[in-house]
């Protein structure tokens, strides 16, 4: 186990380290941003001098120096539009993005794994028809367009949810409680997540309920309540966890359509508007941040997978 | 499965933490007096007296009137400032912060008395100091917009409320550019803050003053209860939420969340015109669409050079049909590079309009009378349907014979393109212009190698340039622009396109909203009829 977390963390480090490499050269093939920063009537000699101040006109390898060695210790640099500090920025982002990344994957394992328990247990049924529909919809619908069909809905016909915007709640000292302002992006970010748990639950729950130790327990006269609560779903369990955890890094890392279209603060937002101002550091400190964020949920997953499941040994 | 909710419950308790160590994150940055607010919900907006609640299409980067990168940002800050004059409805400069004011002679010192009643939103008086320190601050490099002030060269402080600005030479635009960009800010509360604490807590002399900024999503003011203009402004609460996406807009208009939205398309204006409670708005901007010909670069020795080719390229396009297919009818046809909105705008001056057989003649006196081929870029992403103006560009300048291979690409690549020069020969983009004058527009996109988007130089326009930037007599100004003007239509340096026309909407509500051609806005005067 050890000797398995020790190679994770290590292969952890060096995919962290290619995603830097990537995202510095990526943003530096289009051009630099020094344009952009200064009036339109600025004369060259202003131009250059905002490139030397920036230090954009020092070589590549010494500009990626600068930012991985930086990043290593947690400064990712001024932001160039919002001059402050890219970290600044992004925590002041991420409260919001958590909140609908969690609230997102919330309802769609209340909806996605119940449902897809119903109708693994009843093939052919009614609540497998629904589930197929719920599956295959999730996973086609393109989030954006049901974002502003929820809007339409929802906000304008119905006037039940706000259009835009985030509303938090606070109970006390610090600590914000979401808002119904959550829950049209979270139902328009998690339709996806839903459909993929309602397969994959429906799918795994089909697949054991012909295992021997099921007609076992059968045999041994155990309730069908018993036997899917107990056996087929404590099994189904085992590869949704790892779902789950790919799910929620997808889902921390921001979503920037649905964060643009209800205007919600967070850091899908925040690199929407970063890559459109060629803001170097606020979106290499982004693309750092999130993947940070997925590779350490994965691991984690990982991790509960094997604490989940007995059977699994890593590395021995 | 209770492994699997142990996991959950693990989930569960690291997205609170995070949430919680990320939340202290905005008052650590706040100002002095500020923290309490910042960290409180923003639901607890203040809902004592009238709320105006305007959307903005961007997220302003910052409040601070030097560095707010664009339009979005500077309509938001400049609620909280004053300048020292202001252009008012009808484009004339008025007295502000300073009361009156003498231009000498030569035009190059200009003597202001400043008003001695006013006072910052921190309660610090506003005197020469400020104006002096405001000016130094403006200046230092690290300020975009550090041209706008530099263009004074010192002031001299005559007493607390007299002082004396000096220019090398005489500038017929100084005020415009400093009521456009002259915010005046508060030295003692910046030196106590610093420039965080100043860009966490913008203080001016404004009618409103700054409540919070909640990052990303609302910026909340209230009006100044000692502003130095008795009566205003007239609402209670301000509050500007940034929507970036249009249909989101319409959409909180339509359900009553926000009073005024901007920046719509003609189709979205269209589907807001007879819904209740909502008013649309449409006008004029001061923006010129145009492609570009270069004779500095890439444009050397290309038949281009010759004016004939240039207007022969112009006769090519049909502006009319493009507006109609494109803009729903929406625009107007640019007759040149000053727009109607402009000082010395030549009312007599009509667009080329539509003659394909003209061109094909004037390409023929060319000596091309079998076309040419040539290079041509357009941003994408930039421009409402910009894209597709550059292909029916092509389109009619394939008709005449000229093939022009399109290239588009993503606009910050194409403007950082643009300020090396490395643009094609022909490439097309639009210029606002705020200050009522066409002249830093012209001299912006005219100015050859001493301007960064430049591509093009020619003698006679840098001496009519040269002698409009010197003339302060208005009347003498206004004329040579109309000289100017007439030999922009001989010697087209552009293929003109057209201004566009805004739209926005607002709630009936809402009176008094008084936007102007460059899609900025003063709230002192907007108030709310219940």
């Amino acid at each position: 186990m050890q000797r398995y977390l020790f190679s994770r963390v290590i292969q952890s480090i060096l995919l962290l380290f290619g995603v830097l490499l990537l995202v510095f050269l990526m943003m530096r093939l289009t051009g630099d941003p020094a344009s952009l920063m200064v009036s339109r009537n600025a004369s060259p000699e202003q131009i250059e001098a905002v490139r030397e101040e920036m230090g954009l006109n020092d070589p590549l390898i010494v500009q990626f120096w600068r930012f991985a060695s930086g990043a290593v210790v947690g400064d990712f640099g001024m932001s160039i539009r919002h001059r402050e500090p890219a970290l600044d920025l992004i925590l002041e982002r991420l409260p919001a993005t958590v909140e609908l990344a969690t609230v997102s994957l919330f309802l769609s394992m209340v909806v996605g794994i119940p449902l897809g328990l119903l109708a693994g247990s009843r093939p052919g049924s009614i609540w497998d028809a629904l589930a197929r529909i719920a599956g295959l919809i999730g996973q086609t619908i393109p989030n954006f367009w049901l974002a502003l069909i929820l809007i339409l809905v929802f906000s304008v016909q119905l006037r039940i949810f706000p259009t835009f915007g985030r509303e938090t709640w606070e109970i006390c000292c610090g600590v914000e409680l979401p808002t119904k302002s959550v829950i049209l992006p979270a139902i328009a970010l998690g339709v996806f997540t839903m459909g993929q748990l309602v397969r994959f639950t429906r799918s795994s729950v089909l697949e054991i309920r012909n295992e021997d130790y099921i007609r076992t327990a059968r045999s041994k006269g155990l309730s069908d309540r018993r036997i899917y609560l107990g056996h087929i779903l404590r099994n189904a369990a085992i590869p949704l966890i790892s779902i789950i955890g790919v799910q929620f890094g997808y889902l921390l890392s921001g979503s920037i359509y649905i964060e643009t279209i209800f205007s919600w603060p967070g850091l899908g937002n925040l690199l929407a508007e970063a890559i459109g101002n060629r803001d170097f550091a606020l979106v290499q400190a982004i693309a750092v941040f999130t993947s940070l964020a997925v590779i350490t949920i994965n691991l984690l997953a990982d991790v509960a997978y094997a604490v989940a499941d007995p059977r699994i040994k890593y590395g021995g | 499965m209770k492994r699997l909710l142990l996991i959950l419950a693990i989930m569960l308790a690291v997205s609170i933490a995070l949430t919680a160590c990320a939340a202290p994150a905005a008052p650590e940055t706040a100002a002095e007096g500020t923290a309490g607010e910042a960290a409180a919900a923003p639901a607890e907006a203040p809902t004592e007296g009238s709320t105006l609640r305007v959307a903005l299409s961007t997220f302003p980067n910052s409040l601070d009137m030097p560095i707010a990168a664009e339009r979005n940002a500077s309509n938001a800050a400049w609620q909280l400032y004053n300048s020292l004059v202001w252009v008012d409805d009808d484009g004339a400069v008025v007295p502000a912060l300073a009361e009156s004011w003498e231009v000498s002679e030569d035009g190059s010192e200009i003597t202001m008395k400043l008003r001695e009643d006013v006072t910052f939103h921190n309660g610090e008086p506003f005197s020469a100091d400020s104006v002096i320190f405001s000016w130094e601050r403006g200046m230092r490099p690290d300020m975009q917009w550090s041209d706008r002030w530099a263009m004074v060269t010192d002031i001299e402080k005559v007493d607390d409320y007299m002082i004396v600005l000096k220019t090398e030479e005489p500038n017929p635009l100084l005020l415009r550019i400093i009521a456009e960009n002259w915010a005046m800010v508060p030295p003692q509360y910046i030196e106590e803050v610093g420039e965080d604490g100043f860009a966490a807590h913008p203080v001016g002399t404004g009618p409103f003053e700054f409540v919070e900024w909640n990052k990303g999503d609302r910026i909340v003011m209230k009006a100044y209860s000692d502003y130095w203009e008795e009566g205003y402004p007239k609402v209670d609460n301000l509050i500007f939420r940034p929507i970036p996406e249009s249909s989101t807009r319409v959409a909180a208009i339509k359900t009553g969340e926000i009073d005024i939205v901007g920046r719509l398309s003609a189709e979205e204006a269209a589907q807001l015109k007879g819904v209740d409670g909502v008013e649309v708005i449409s006008y004029p901007v001061d923006r010129v669409y145009y492609i570009a010909f270069n004779n500095l670069t890439t444009g050397v020795d290309m038949p281009t050079e010759d004016p004939k080719v240039r207007q022969a390229m112009n006769y090519a396009v049909d502006v009319d049909a493009i507006i109609d297919a494109l803009f729903a009818g929406n625009g107007r046809p640019s007759t040149g590079y000053v727009t109607p909105a402009n000082w010395g705008y030549d009312t007599e001056i009509q667009p080329f309009g539509y003659d394909p057989d003209k061109a094909r003649e004037l390409l023929a006196e060319a000596g091309y009378p079998d076309g040419f081929e040539i290079d041509f870029a357009c941003p994408s992403g930039a421009y409402t349907n910009f894209e597709q103006v550059c292909e029916a560009i092509v389109g009619y300048l394939g008709d005449v014979g000229i093939t022009a291979n399109l290239e588009l690409m993503e606009s910050g690549q194409y403007w950082d393109l643009e300020a090396k020069k490395e643009l094609p020969p022909l490439f097309g983009d639009s210029w606002s212009e705020t200050s009522g004058e066409a002249y830093p527009r012209l001299t912006g996109a005219l100015g050859g190698w001493d301007a960064s988007f430049s591509a093009w130089s020619d003698p006679e326009i840098d001496r009519l340039l040269g002698e409009i930037g010197k003339e302060m007599d208005d009347d003498a100004r206004a004329g040579l622009y109309v000289e100017l003007q007439r030999y922009m239509q001989e010697n087209p340096p552009f293929i003109y396109l057209y201004e566009p026309v805004t739209f926005e909407a607002k709630s009936t509500r809402v009176k008094d909203y008084r936007p102007r051609p460059a899609e900025n806005y003063y709230l002192k005067y907007t108030y709310i009829e219940e």
